[in-house]
């Protein structure tokens, strides 16, 4: 196991994925997509931990939790991404670099989604590119700590 | 081989002012570079080009069938209001992959808005270059 962990979380809903509006979210669920990652994560010296949840709650209370734990999050927060406050202030307090995904070009849909409440505590927003967006905010999440271990 | 167009906007030729300054490792040359390093291990091609006018960009979009398999788009200032630029890469039918190098959405409440993000592919920003080479690694991966 990796000496680094890395927590990939994923909002509501994201269990759906390949039953639900696959035109949008693909045909891949959500346990091929975690298997991409793993696979992803086996080129870096990491070990990563996977959560999903439909609860808003949970979510804050699995942020909580990474402090001390992980040394950075990706997250696809689903719905809670445009309107969830506290899952913004739970990101912001935890002080974690945090890397937002989304599997669709959010911009290309309703107008509800073209804001999120995350990314200005995030690192920064990778959307669009199917499930290849979790591959490309690993690899984000990546530079960036090698970027801060480099200058410790 | 797949040929893809990088180009940047406004003021991205600047060293030390604008979106550069939050990043201090890289100057536009630098990361020109580097993406051309990237694109011969993903077994593409790169042009990198930047203009300060927009009907610069516009052109060379319209000049992008027939020629590049995808272009990486930092468009600057230009991302929050250029319709004309929007118009150029909703026409062109080549994926076109907007980066930028800070996190928009902390920024000015009027950088929070891209009105080119619905004619792309996707975005990709906050990652400093970094978020250039991951927006050739999404061309690279898209079929």
């Amino acid at each position: 196991m990796g000496s680094r962990r890395i927590a990939i979380i994923n909002g509501p809903n994201l269990n759906m994925l390949g039953r639900r509006e696959v035109g949008i979210y693909g045909e891949k669920n959500l346990d091929q997509i975690c298997d991409e990652i793993r696979h992803e994560g086996e080129k870096y010296d990491i070990s990563l931990d996977f959560f999903q949840s439909n609860v808003e709650g949970f979510i804050v209370d699995y942020i909580h939790s990474c402090v001390g734990k992980v040394r950075g999050i990706v997250i696809n927060a689903g719905a809670f991404t445009h309107y969830s406050i506290a899952l913004r202030d739970a990101i912001s307090a935890v002080r974690l670099p945090v890397v937002e995904v989304h599997i669709s070009n959010i911009y290309k849909r309703e107008a509800f989604r073209h804001v999120s409440f995350i990314a200005p505590v995030c690192l920064g927003q990778i959307c669009g590119f199917g499930s290849y967006s979790y591959i490309l905010g690993l690899r984000a999440l990546m530079e960036t700590l090698d970027e801060a271990d480099r200058e410790c | 081989m797949k040929k893809i167009l990088v180009i940047s906007g406004p003021n991205l030729n600047l060293p030390d002012t604008g979106e550069t300054s939050t990043y201090k490792e890289s100057s536009l040359e630098e990361i020109h570079v580097r993406l051309k390093k990237k694109a011969a291990e993903l077994g593409m091609e790169v042009d990198c080009e930047q203009y300060n006018s927009e009907g610069d960009i516009i052109d060379r979009i319209q000049q992008v069938p027939g020629t590049y398999a995808g272009v990486v788009l930092n468009a600057g200032a230009l991302a929050h209001y250029s319709y004309s630029l929007r118009d150029a890469i909703g026409t062109m039918r080549v994926p076109c992959v907007e980066v930028f190098m800070s996190n928009v959405h902390a920024g000015e409440e009027f950088r929070h808005k891209s009105v080119v993000a619905e004619v792309c592919v996707g975005t990709i920003s906050g990652f400093g270059a970094h978020s250039y080479v991951l927006a050739l690694e999404a061309l690279a991966n898209l079929t």
